[in-house]
């Protein structure tokens, strides 16, 4: 079985700061959050199932993001450099890379930090000519099918697809492992394969501007029945109570 | 005029993409029979992959969705089969430019497009007119993703995105059993119950459907109070249009205090017990 997981390298949302009337997006690289469940899941299924577990990662190709996937356990990472990028080139790009792989199962996280969109497992499925099951917080694989369970926020819903399949999964899916020492001196022995992708999107970014809601911060201290008393004034004050 | 095929499973959606274009000629596919478009497909049963395929057979020079999970997977596969660009989550269109919330929550991005195009847009509170809608059934057939079993979460139907106050819970509150506490204060405000992705999605204190943040559902009460939530980027992101916000904390350098009008540092099950007693009297 070839198990393919896609992975982006993203500025690390909790060190994102508003500068002035800029966002400061120069703070140290990290594999977005669901997409480790991602390369998480795509472990599982092959030391459950056999075969190869393959990361695809498009954008930023940081060597110590890709080391930490290998770390985890993914066999090999193929890694391409885009300058810019948007979901139609990611999916062009990353279609045409593991297309010859022929995979059996390519899983992505629900989202990602950067752009959250959510849009990009589907898009790369109709590339591909695979069909896409989104939200996924359960995968069993019983000979050549799938059976997952999707998280549709208000109900579930369990479906079947006959494999070759792309899902996007949720991040209670699993829980991501902590590669140990060991296995990120290994991961330095693993095959990364790097490839330069360089088509113009035929969207723009214009500009990106901070997005502040102004808030008063006012820090209430003492005990809980004053407090309280003193919340409920300033709140009244608001019109909110 | 323009080709604009519309989707959504919610009406609010269909109203706010037909706002955007209503000048063009406009087709909706839904489950729901509404009369806002040109013509409608009155579809009887959501099969996304059935939906997308549809909605390319209609050559469309735009297509607008909803941004429900489903929604946007009907989106993402149409834009792939026309292999055109997409832009999910759009808050506001002007001319050509899209506008869009990006780096969860910290940034708004300003996108300029051309046609055609997919887009998802966000829904948001719009008058549109009725009109004399053709209204065509279409009988929907499964393709290659078959449905097993739908699972009920049993959430009550709590509807987080129009409540005027909300109380939301994360792991600060200690354990599910502490839980009653919040969900005494929230039925002495008359408020709805929420909480964050931890002890939503991972610990399940609380129902899936009540999770609060990027990847649950975007409130926007008139007063959000947060119980023992740090405020983690993805939370805050999903709080950012509440009128006022109020934080109970033990620490008083959590990312939420940055993003919060009223801070109370202390316990959050005090915090409910005081509170409750005091609304009451009231």
């Amino acid at each position: 079985m070839n198990i393919v997981a896609c992975f982006k390298i993203v500025p690390d949302d909790s060190l994102i700061k508003i500068v002035g009337d800029k966002l400061d997006l120069n703070v140290p690289p990290k594999i977005s959050t669901y997409d480790k469940n991602a390369i998480e899941e795509a472990i599982r299924i092959k030391e459950k199932y056999g075969g190869k577990a393959i990361g695809v990662t498009a954008g930023n190709t940081d060597r110590k993001s890709i080391r930490e996937a290998l770390a985890m356990g993914l066999d090999e990472v193929i890694a391409i450099n885009m300058k810019e990028q948007d979901v139609m080139t990611t999916a062009e790009a990353i279609a045409e890379a593991i297309s010859p792989i022929k995979p059996d199962i390519v899983l992505a996280g629900e989202s990602t930090t950067d752009s959250s969109g959510s849009v990009f497992p589907s898009y790369l499925a109709s590339l591909l000519g695979y069909p896409v099951i989104t939200y996924a917080k359960s995968i069993t694989i019983e000979s050549n099918k799938v059976r997952v369970e999707r998280n549709l926020t208000s109900f579930n819903e369990v479906v079947e697809a006959n494999l070759p399949v792309v899902i996007s999964v949720v991040g209670e899916i699993n829980t991501p492992r902590i590669p140990t020492v060991r296995q990120i001196m290994e991961s330095a022995k693993k095959p990364v394969k790097t490839i330069d992708y360089n088509k113009q999107p035929k969207i723009k970014i214009a500009r990106i501007t901070p997005y502040v809601t102004t808030r008063k911060k006012i820090i209430i201290e003492g005990k809980m029945e004053e407090a309280v008393e003193k919340l409920l004034s300033y709140l009244k004050q608001e019109g909110v109570l | 005029m323009r080709k604009v095929v519309i989707y959504s499973e919610d009406v609010d959606s269909i109203k706010t993409a037909v706002s955007y274009f209503s000048n063009e000629n406009t087709i909706a596919i839904s489950d729901k029979e509404v009369h806002f478009t040109d013509e409608l497909y009155l579809i009887d049963d959501i099969k996304e992959d059935f939906i997308a395929n549809y909605i390319v057979s209609l050559n469309p020079e735009i297509v607008v969705t909803g941004s429900t999970k489903r929604d946007k997977t009907v989106a993402g596969i149409v834009a792939g089969l026309m292999k055109v660009p997409i832009i999910p989550d759009v808050i506001e269109i002007s001319g050509n430019i899209a506008k869009r919330v990006v780096y969860s929550g910290m940034g708004i991005a300003e996108i300029e497009f051309s046609y055609p195009i997919v887009l998802t847009v966000s829904k948001k509170p719009v008058e549109v007119k009725e009109k004399a809608t053709k209204v065509i059934k279409v009988q929907t057939k499964e393709e290659k993703i078959k449905r097993i079993e739908i699972k009920t979460k049993g959430g009550g139907g709590v509807d987080l995105t129009s409540a005027q106050i909300i109380v939301s819970v994360g792991r600060g509150i200690g354990s599910k059993e502490n839980i009653k506490y919040a969900e005494e204060l929230a039925n002495a405000l008359g408020a709805a119950l929420g909480g964050s992705r931890p002890v939503t999605a991972e610990l399940g204190w609380l129902p899936e459907d009540r999770q609060i943040g990027l990847s649950g559902v975007k409130v926007k009460p008139k007063l959000y109070i947060a119980l023992g939530i740090s405020g983690q980027p993805q939370h805050i992101a999903g709080i950012k249009d509440s009128k006022i916000i109020v934080a109970v904390n033990t620490d008083k350098n959590a990312p939420i205090v940055e993003n919060a009008d009223y801070i109370i540092v202390g316990d959050a099950i005090e915090f409910c017990k005081v509170m409750t007693e005091k609304v009451k009297k009231k």
